[in-house]
Formats: C-alpha cells, structure tokens, sequence
C-alpha cells in the first residue's frame, strides 16, 4: 500500500483546533488537580482520624476505578441522579483533575513527609501560625521535592486525555479516527498522532528539567 | 521571668522530667548542664511549649503558659516533693509515679472537689485563665536557637531574617529589612544576605540563626546545644556572638557541653541528671565544690 501524508497537511487545521483542546484539558486539570492535592494530602497528615478516612477513601476510589469508566461516569451518570450538567470538556477536565490530586497528593504527603523536624519546630519556635508554616515553609520545600513527579503526572495526564474523544470532544485522537473513517487510510493518522504526542512528552520533559533547575537554585552548586 | 513548678514529662513509659523546680530572673543567664539524656533539652525545650508538659506549670513574667488547671496549681509542688524523697529512699520509678498520679493527686483532687464544691472549682479556674497566654505568643517572647540551626533552606538569609518579623510582629518590610540588617552586622553576617543557607558554613549559619531569632525581640533567648553540630574551629564564633548578646542584659537559657564557656557566662549553673534538678549554684561554687556525688563524677568526665 502507498503511503501518503499529505492528507495530514489536508487535515492541519483540524489538528491545530484539536491539539488546542488536548493542550487545554491538560493544562486546565493538571492545575485544578494541583489545588486539590494541597488539601488532600494536608488530610493524610492531618491528626483528625476522619479527614485521613475520607483522603484514604478518595485516592482509593480513583485508583481503584479504571479512567474511562470515571470519565463515562462523570460525564453520562453523574447527572441523571444529581442535578448537574456537564459538558464534555467540564466532565473530562473535573476527573482528570480529581484523578491527579489522587497522585499528586500521595507523593506530595511522601514530600511532606520528608522534610525536616527541625523545620517545623524553627517556624513554630518563630511564633508562626500553622496555615502559615505549611503555606511559607513546608509546602514551597515539599513540592520541590516532589516535582519530579509531578512533571511525570502531566505527561500521562497528557496522554491519558485522549479519552475525552470517547465521550465526543475533537481532540487529536479523535481527528486521527475522522480521517480514517473519510478516507480508510489508518497509518498515516496514527502515525502523525503519534508523532505529535511524542513531541509534546518530550517538550514537556524538558520543560520540567528547566523548571527543576530554577527552582533548585537555592541548592548548592 | 520564669517560673517552672513541678515539671514532669513522660515520652510514653520514659520519665524524662521528673518534678522540675526552676526560677529565672530577668537578665539571668543560667546554664543547664548534664549528662546525655538527663533531660536538659526537653527542660529547655517545655519553656517555648515545644515539648507539652505531662504535669505541672511553667510561668513566664507572670503568664502561665501551661493549660490551666487549678487542681495541679495547688498540688504540683507536693507532688513533686513527696516524688523526690521517695526517690531518694530507692523507690521504682513505676511506683512513684502511680503513687502521685492515683494516690496523692487524683485523691487530693476528688477531696477538694467534695470539700469546697464545683463552684469552687470554677472560680479556681476562672483565675488561672486570667493569668493564661496562649501557645503563640508565648513563642513570640520566647526566641529558641537550635542545634542545627534549622534556616529555611528555601529562602535567602534576608528572607530567613524577615519572614517571622513580617508575618507574627506585622512589621513593614522596610522596617523588618532595616532591623534585619543591624542585627546581621552585629554578628558579621550582613554580606552574606542574598545567599541561601546551603551556602554556609554551619557557623555562619549559627549567627544567622541567633539573629534571626533576635529579630523577634524576644524577651528570652533559649539555647539548645548551640554549637553541638559544629566543626571545632566554628565552635568560637558562635560562642562569641553568644557572649556579647549575654552582655547586653538578655535573659538567656543555655543548654551546653562546653563547659568552660557556662562558667564564664552563667550566672547559675543547673544541673539535672535523670530528670532532677540536683544542683543549681552559681559557677564557681558548682565547679569548684559540686555538692552531689553525681555531679562531681559528671565533672571528672568532662572536665
């Protein structure tokens, strides 16, 4: 069979409004997921028996149940028993984000964790409200820490977004299946997507290691 | 300025503090001198509530600082009492605990309470809540100097310096920025107040941390094995900072194995072993004539 990529070039355009929808969900759940880990994984240190309960049962929840199925479930079941609506890119967004507070919040707790008694003590001995050590001291070091993986949650955020086009938003995925289904050609799609997100992990990675650098600057060189 | 009244602290089945009687007076220096684990940290430590007492009150200039409890007010110090001259007759730790706590205490506390009352009790409350400061302003008056030093790695010694000021005492910035940089001259730290601590020598960081703790305006300066973390050669610049701060009047608790230091600075010296305060004398008599057999053979090791 001959190959033929200039149906991509006929189709760039569709890609690049597509690419925009994957760029957008991403980048939309990974910083809502951030803001949930932070009090998420505050309850897993947290003393009170209930708020460990309940961060416990929520990252279990969201590990335990495959992604598509969440997605099927935000998006179609959620609002025949409770009074919402959801678009697709507001239900693909809202599990996404939940699903990486569930991660992020699991390592930022290790983060947590791991840092110095002594730190804690210094803020406390300096008079320092709670909400304030954990907002100034501890948390800016614990992220640090666990940045790494956090750059690793956005590259299979990236990757685990192809499963809003199951629930019918255009991302790039889902332009890759239109043009199969015009113009039985399966490859070339495939593999352009292919390419595109390979880019982009890699963008990402790199990203991530300049990001890395600049937040270690208080390290010594 | 502090008052420390039948200081008992457990770590689960460990009696670390064991029936503490300690009074401090303004511009006092007072060094706290024992072997490992003779509870001289924790001691230290329970004065800016770092350590939750078990049992008993700590006053600081007229505040108590521990819960209130008006039952432990009256008792504490007999307790403590009856504690200590069971312990000098042999008696088994478990034994004389479980005495004062069920016997003595909780039978005193049941007596008084038939005896004068539930009203009683409340209005005995009700005046040691009068004399009760909370948590974080105690720690506000209290300055504490650690071990390792314990700077925020992740701000400059500037930012370390203005932080507290800024977010506790409300300080402006260029107020706090103003102070921070004349009490970073006084320990000769001022060049270096756009680095970050990782930068440091573990002395450096020392008088960073003295004067971070100095830029609260603290009342008391708490010392906590100072210069324990550092390399010998560091060891004199951090005492001398230490020196001059005493010369300025300061009420400071020093916890310390540099013994020659505590006797030039203290104006007491205290001695605890197993969680007792055995002696507290002032340096030349303590050194010179030590009073307990345990004290002079901590002396012979150390000196």
């Amino acid at each position: 069979m001959q190959l033929d990529f200039s149906i991509i070039l006929n189709w760039l355009p569709q890609f690049g409004s597509a690419l925009l929808v994957t760029l957008e969900t991403t980048v939309c759940s990974l910083l809502l997921g951030l803001l949930l880990s932070i009090p998420l994984s505050l309850c897993k240190i947290s003393n009170v028996k209930p708020l460990q309960w309940f961060a416990a049962l929520y990252t279990s929840i969201f590990r335990g149940v495959p992604l598509l199925v969440q997605v099927f479930m935000m998006y179609f079941g959620i609002p025949l028993v409770l009074p919402v609506k959801f678009t697709a890119f507001q239900a693909g967004t809202l599990v996404f984000a939940m699903n990486s507070a569930a991660y992020i919040s699991e390592s930022m707790r290790g983060g947590i964790k791991a840092i110095d008694r002594g730190q804690y003590e210094a803020a406390m001995a300096l008079g320092v409200h709670y909400p304030s050590m954990m907002k100034d001291i501890i948390l800016p070091q614990a992220i640090k820490s666990v940045l790494p993986s956090l750059v690793n949650e956005f590259i299979s955020l990236l990757k685990n977004t192809t499963l809003i086009a199951s629930i019918g938003l255009v991302d790039i995925l889902r332009v890759g299946q239109l043009i199969q289904s015009r113009t039985y050609r399966a490859f070339e799609p495939f593999f352009a997507i292919s390419v595109f997100y390979y880019v982009l992990v890699m963008g990402l990675s790199f990203l991530g290691k300049l990001l890395e650098r600049w937040v270690n600057k208080s390290d010594r060189r | 300025m502090i008052d420390v009244k039948g200081l008992f602290k457990d770590f689960g089945a460990l009696h670390v503090l064991r029936g503490v009687n300690l009074h401090v007076d303004e511009g006092e220096i007072i060094s706290i001198i024992g072997p490992s684990g003779s509870g001289k940290s924790t001691l230290l430590r329970s004065i800016n509530l770092l350590e939750k007492p078990t049992f008993g009150e700590i006053w600081v200039e007229d505040k108590l600082i521990t819960p209130p409890d008006p039952y432990l007010h009256f008792d504490v110090i007999r307790a403590s009492n009856t504690y200590r001259s069971m312990l000098a007759a042999g008696g088994k730790d478990e034994e004389i605990i479980r005495e004062i706590k069920k016997k003595n205490l909780l039978k005193e506390k049941s007596r008084l309470l038939k005896k004068e009352g539930a009203q009683y009790y409340s209005l005995l409350k009700k005046i040691t809540a009068e004399h009760f400061e909370d948590t974080y302003s105690v720690r506000r008056r209290v300055g504490m100097v650690f071990q390792h030093f314990n700077l925020f790695p992740h701000k400059t010694v500037m930012e370390n310096m203005i932080y507290a000021p800024i977010k506790v005492n409300k300080l402006e910035k260029e107020q706090a920025i103003e102070k921070a940089k004349g009490l970073l001259q006084s320990v000769g730290m001022l060049e270096k107040q756009d680095v970050y601590p990782d930068t440091l020598s573990g002395g450096q960081k020392q008088r960073v941390a003295i004067a971070r703790t100095l830029a609260m305006d603290p009342d008391i300066v708490l010392f906590d094995e100072p210069t324990s973390a550092l390399d010998p050669e560091m060891v004199k610049e951090v005492l001398d900072v230490i020196q001059r701060l005493a010369g300025t009047g300061m009420t400071m608790l020093l916890v310390t194995h540099e013994m020659g230091f505590a006797r030039k600075v203290s104006d007491r010296i205290c001695f605890l072993d197993e969680g007792v305060l055995i002696e507290d004398a002032p340096p030349d008599v303590f050194f010179s004539t030590p009073k307990s057999d345990r004290a002079k053979a901590f002396l012979d090791k150390v000196l």
